[in-house]
């Protein structure tokens, strides 16, 4: 069952009644009930039979509920470590095998998101920063909280425990800000990511048929659709807990106003950068060879390259891990990992000379027009590795980018080609002031929450304001029986 | 070893890994003001003033530390 569907919207109407009504104790197994209901209403259960699928999700939970239980109570390091690594090996061979390995088996809802969640606690337990969970049922929540289900965000159980399992009493101000997000995330995915799409899908679908500026438009609408996607889900996600009275961690800061690739990456699906740097990035750096290796090196190129190149190292691995669980193949493995390593590595080792080269040209580092510059590289290299995260194969890839580099074909600007990539005039310029719209928004809201902007306006013209938006949705979604392609392509983008 | 000392100490160490002279540390120094200090930065950081010490910050004092004033008092429990 789609989020975007009239559907889940009445249901969900219907358990935020229901869940303020009960008593607060029997919240969180209200929640939880709601979430088995939603994973047993999910695609792979609904159209393809497989019931089963649950049973993966109750074995990692249970898998991971008893390492953990069991490394709270032995005091033995050698025996904590054990359970670890054996809870670990079990879950991450599951997301293998269901996921990435190509098997003819069938994955269940949110595999990625959830046993991530999952490890993640574990690991905080074996590092004595987490408390034990010791009822099944509650760490069951945790893992499959149905919001977080569709597309993350990863979750952190020390953040957490408090809101979960605690009761929540109706609190007007909360409901309303989570109805007016989601409000917010319908705009960005039915209205902008829905159309971008059409543009995307006729370029990267033909891309032989097209040269220069058009490969270019369709790299920069895929770009569109894929952050509106993915954003705009976890809006409606976050939106959705909100109204039930629990703040999940936000998975998007306005990644395309960074200046660089690594401020890039912590803007963009923050819990999951967040999620590998404490839990792989670290330890990997914390081995004895990641250790050793800066000393090893030092005599034959000098203390500050021998730490340069260590790092470069662990990141090639980070990179590599972040492009993998992005699907598994090589256009994912380069298209959201390596090209973005090599972007990081390559903004290092050129740095002394950018650095030169602004204080001949006497750039301040705070000039807009050099901010501006930053911002724009930022999204040209992100857009350049989306064409291969979006292409089936690498040399898919290879081949559109040379198709957009054979030609320059500035006419379809004046000459009328700009509607015949499957969207009509309107149709264009509905996206095109949306997204200007929604830029606007993004630059505003570095400066505090809208929402909270607009509760301070007098009644009427927040209604207002709300009424339009609602119906700029309701009238411009794309949705409907023919549109319920408005699924989130973050959900199993894979496929 | 005094509160004071560890923190004399500090400092030199968070000199040699920012390579900034200028630096001086106290209670409530986080990474926010000292601009190198980044998640790539924190591991050498943390190696940096474990092998000053001769401590070992164990993985989840190295995920939690919030700020300098934190990891004086782990080095002075450990030392």
């Amino acid at each position: 069952m789609s989020v975007t569907s009239f559907y889940f919207l009445c249901l969900f109407a219907l358990a935020l009644l229901l869940y303020y009504a009960i008593p607060k104790k029997a919240q969180w197994a209200f929640l939880l009930l709601l979430s088995i209901g939603y994973f047993m209403t999910s695609d792979p259960v609904t159209q393809s039979g497989g019931w089963y699928v649950i049973f993966y999700l109750l074995a990692a939970v249970g898998a991971v509920y008893g390492a953990a239980v069991f490394i709270g109570r032995t005091a033995e390091q050698r025996k904590k470590r054990a359970a670890l690594i054996c809870a670990v090996l079990f879950c991450l061979g599951l997301l293998c095998a269901l996921r990435f390995f190509g098997l003819p088996l069938l994955a269940p809802l949110g595999i990625s998101f959830y046993t991530l969640t999952l490890l993640g606690y574990l690991f905080d337990v074996y590092y004595e920063i987490g408390q034990v969970q010791t009822s099944y049922l509650k760490l069951l929540l945790f893992g499959a909280y149905f919001p977080t289900m569709i597309s993350g965000p990863i979750l952190k159980y020390r953040e957490m425990e408090g809101q979960l399992y605690g009761g929540h009493k109706l609190d007007y101000r909360q409901v309303t800000f989570g109805m007016q997000r989601m409000l917010w995330g319908f705009f960005k995915v039915l209205v902008i990511s829905e159309r971008a799409a059409v543009i995307a899908n006729e370029i990267f679908d033909n891309y032989d048929d097209y040269a220069g500026l058009p490969v270019w438009l369709g790299a920069v609408a895929f770009t569109a659709q894929l952050y509106t996607n993915f954003s705009g889900c976890m809006d409606i996600v976050l939106g959705i807990s909100q109204c039930f009275g629990i703040g999940l961690p936000e998975n998007f800061d306005a990644p395309f106003l960074s200046r660089n690739i690594s401020e890039y990456w912590r803007r963009w699906h923050i819990t999951l950068g967040t999620w590998l740097k404490e839990y792989l990035f670290y330890p990997l750096l914390r081995t004895r060879f990641f250790m050793q290796l800066p000393k090893t090196l030092k005599p034959r190129l000098g203390k500050k390259r021998a730490k340069q190149v260590t790092t470069f190292l662990a990141m090639f691995l980070l990179w590599f891990a972040i492009g993998y669980w992005h699907g598994g193949t090589w256009n994912f493995i380069i298209g959201s990992g390596l090209l973005h390593w090599f972007y990081i590595v390559s903004g290092e080792l050129l740095e002394p000379f950018f650095s030169r080269w602004k204080a001949a040209w006497h750039v301040p580092d705070e000039n807009r027009l050099f901010i501006f510059f930053q911002r724009l590289r930022t999204f040209a290299l992100v857009t350049l590795g989306l064409i291969f995260f979006r292409s089936p194969t690498v040399p898919d890839a290879l081949r559109m980018i040379g198709r957009g580099c054979s030609a320059l074909n500035l006419r379809i600007l004046w000459d009328g080609s700009l509607f015949s990539y499957g969207l009509n005039w309107i149709e264009f310029t509905i996206l095109a002031v949306s997204l200007l719209f929604f830029g606007w928004a993004s630059v505003r809201q570095q400066k505090g929450w809208l929402r909270e902007r607009l509760e301070k306006k007098p009644l009427i013209l927040r209604w207002a304001i709300l009424y339009a938006l609602l119906f700029y949705v309701i009238l411009l979604g794309q949705y409907g029986p023919e549109y319920s392609a408005a699924e989130f392509i973050y959900q199993n983008f894979r496929a | 070893m005094s509160r004071e000392e560890v923190f004399e100490r500090l400092n030199g160490v968070f000199r040699d890994v920012f390579d900034d002279d200028s630096i001086e540390v106290n209670d409530r120094t986080t990474a926010d003001d000292i601009e190198d200090w980044d998640s790539l930065e924190h591991i050498n950081l943390m190696a940096a003033v474990e092998s000053e010490f001769g401590v070992k910050f164990s993985m989840g004092q190295v995920v939690t530390m919030k700020n300098v004033g934190e990891m004086v008092d782990i080095i002075l429990q450990k030392v």
